[in-house]
């Protein structure tokens, strides 16, 4: 029996100290699990976000939704919330990481919609942003990358 | 809104107390390739055990040990599962037990925390934290990335990989909400930049003016270059003793009179507005007003911070931390988080924290000087030693050792450095109390320390 090398050998950077180059290149199989309505909901150009009916928990609704309520742990419910809000901050980012599917620069905002109680982080994608300016929701349904950029928000 | 229980903010107690005896630490650079992470942590334990004057041999010393904890925040950056294991190993210290503590950017803090846990409850009596940090097998931007992976990767990430921008989200509400100039976030650039120079452990040690940094390339706005800590590769090592082996090791322990620990949601979005939670010197009075315009913590303050000062501070019976603190160690990974940490660690009350800069408070001299390590911005952000690498800082101003580790040009030669003809002086005369904060995420976690001279 011989044993053959069937990877590839490594690409030396350096030789004092010795210094390899190690490749990755895989992927992950990542699920929305519960948040899936969320996600799904973008393709038809609705916000869904969820919310408690409980009494004594938080009667505004979460955008990030939550399968479960963190008040009382039990499950949300899922509501479809206007399309409209308002600019809370703004940020223009020159020099993203790695993996960032947008072109640069790129105004990310964090948005508040009346009747929610968070402010979700997300894009502007055309305008200057400003505190305080009305914006409404705009959906990538034309070549979807199903992630959180399939959301983004224009002036009003 | 969050509506503390009457559990919820039982100011913690250490059964019995709990002492630093020594510390040390390696040099920080963008690129380590001379030294494997092992090596990093065996030079920052054979300093702490062998230049701090403990009455101790290594051999000795490890005869001694009953515990170890580990502190890394991300196993991406060495590519390493289960380093700990590794690095526990190659320090000799098998078969005794350790944890390793992952709490992101607060790591180091947790580490000492979880140290702190098991000398305070008499399960262990003496206990090195171990912390370090490999960030130079990748190019910065996958490694902005791997850090990124830190935020929401369903409703964060995506949005620039890219810390830096979550941060300039605050920023541009915290200036928006309380008119604070750039020039005041430069000046802390500045500062931090300016005390590194004076460090032989610092990566980007710089003399630069307010100009300088307005005229730096944005990463995001309002953040520049500058205005961001570095990405650092080295190791950290601080030893835990109960006080009976305190006292048997060394002449000179410092006293670990409070740490706590405080989080909130990892996305900055989720942060519900509620009442203000008081610190000792403040009252309702304080914010009068306040909230007529603002949300609390809203985007310009971190309710972990607030809550870890909360519970060290009344652990520590810390009433006025400007007054009963000599100096602190802030986590200044980003100018903006330094002005907010300030407020929410009771420096000035919330909306008043550029004053702590531009009344000079914060510099040698100033009623409490900050970050004269050089802090994240300007010596060091190995993520997994940061919060070890600040309390030993403190621990050296505290012994009166400062000059020992920072003055002596062998140390700056064993690093490969020339000391500075502008060094400057950086001990605190007669330093006895000192702060500090390790802070994660956007400010998920934070831990509060108070290291005081007994």
């Amino acid at each position: 029996m011989a044993v053959e090398l069937i990877g590839q050998g490594l690409e030396v950077l350096s030789d004092d100290p010795l210094v390899i180059k190690n490749p990755k290149n895989w992927f992950h199989i990542h699920s929305y699990g519960g948040l899936t309505p969320f996600f799904k909901a973008l393709r038809d150009e609705k916000l869904l976000g969820t919310h408690c009916t409980a009494a004594d928990c938080e009667p505004r609704a979460w955008l990030p939704p939550r399968a479960h309520c963190p008040d009382c742990l039990q499950p949300s419910e899922w509501i479809e919330l206007p399309k409209v809000g308002t600019i809370y901050t703004h940020t223009t980012i020159q020099y993203p990481g790695e993996l960032f599917k947008l072109s640069t620069p790129c105004p990310l905002i964090s948005v508040e919609i009346e009747g929610v109680c968070t402010k979700p982080m997300s894009y502007l994608i055309e305008g200057e942003p400003e505190i305080g300016m009305p914006i409404r929701a705009w959906f990538r349904t034309d070549n979807p990358t199903n992630t959180i950029l399939d959301l983004a928000w224009m002036p009003a | 809104m969050i509506k503390f229980g009457t559990g919820n903010l039982r100011i913690p107690k250490f059964e019995k107390p709990v002492y630093l005896v020594a510390g040390g630490m390696t040099d920080f650079r963008k690129r380590y390739p001379e030294k494997s992470s092992s090596e990093l942590c065996a030079d920052a334990l054979n300093m702490a055990v062998n230049e701090n004057d403990l009455k101790v041999s290594m051999a000795e010393f490890k005869g001694l040990v009953n515990f170890c904890v580990y502190s890394q925040f991300a196993d991406h950056f060495g590519d390493q599962l289960l380093a700990a294991a590794k690095i526990h190993d190659y320090l000799g210290f098998d078969p005794l037990g350790n944890i390793e503590i992952k709490t992101g950017g607060a790591t180091g803090g947790h580490a000492v925390l979880a140290g702190a846990l098991a000398v305070a409850s008499g399960y262990a009596n003496l206990v090195p934290v171990v912390g370090w940090e490999r960030m130079d097998e990748v190019p910065t931007k996958v490694g902005n990335s791997y850090i990124a992976s830190a935020a929401d990767k369903d409703f964060e990430s995506e949005l620039g990989w890219m810390y830096a921008s979550y941060y300039a989200l605050m920023a541009q509400r915290y200036i928006h909400e309380n008119h604070v100039p750039r020039e005041t976030l430069a000046k802390i650039a500045v500062k931090n930049h300016g005390y590194a120079v004076s460090s032989p452990f610092s990566q980007n040690p710089l003399r630069i003016d307010i100009d300088d940094v307005l005229a730096n390339a944005m990463v995001s706005d309002p953040l520049a270059f500058l205005e961001c800590c570095v990405m650092s590769t080295g190791a950290a090592t601080l030893v835990l003793a109960d006080e009976e082996m305190a006292f048997k090791l060394t002449d000179h322990p410092v006293k670990l009179s409070a740490i706590a620990s405080g989080t909130h949601t990892l996305r900055t979005a989720d942060r519900r507005d509620m009442e203000i939670l008081l610190l000792p010197n403040e009252t309702p009075d304080t914010y009068k007003g306040y909230k007529d315009t603002r949300e609390w913590p809203g985007f310009s303050s971190f309710l972990a911070a607030r809550m870890a000062a909360y519970l060290a501070y009344n652990m520590a019976g810390i009433t006025d931390p400007v007054e009963d603190l000599d100096l602190m160690e802030t986590h200044d990974a980003f100018t903006i988080s330094d002005i907010q940490t300030y407020e929410d660690v009771g420096l000035r009350p919330y909306g008043q924290g550029r004053d702590f800069v531009d009344s000079g408070d914060a510099y040698l001299g100033g009623r409490l000087p900050t970050n004269l390590s050089g802090g994240l911005i300007g010596t060091m952000h190995a993520v997994g030693a940061t919060g070890v690498f600040q309390m030993i800082e403190l621990f050296w101003q505290l012994q009166n050792k400062w000059a020992r580790f920072h003055a002596d040009p062998k140390m700056w030669e064993r690093f490969g450095k020339t000391i500075p003809d502008d060094i400057e002086d950086l001990q605190v005369p007669n330093a006895n109390r000192a702060g500090a904060i390790s802070h994660a995420g956007t400010g998920s976690h934070v831990s509060v320390a108070i290291l005081e001279n007994v």
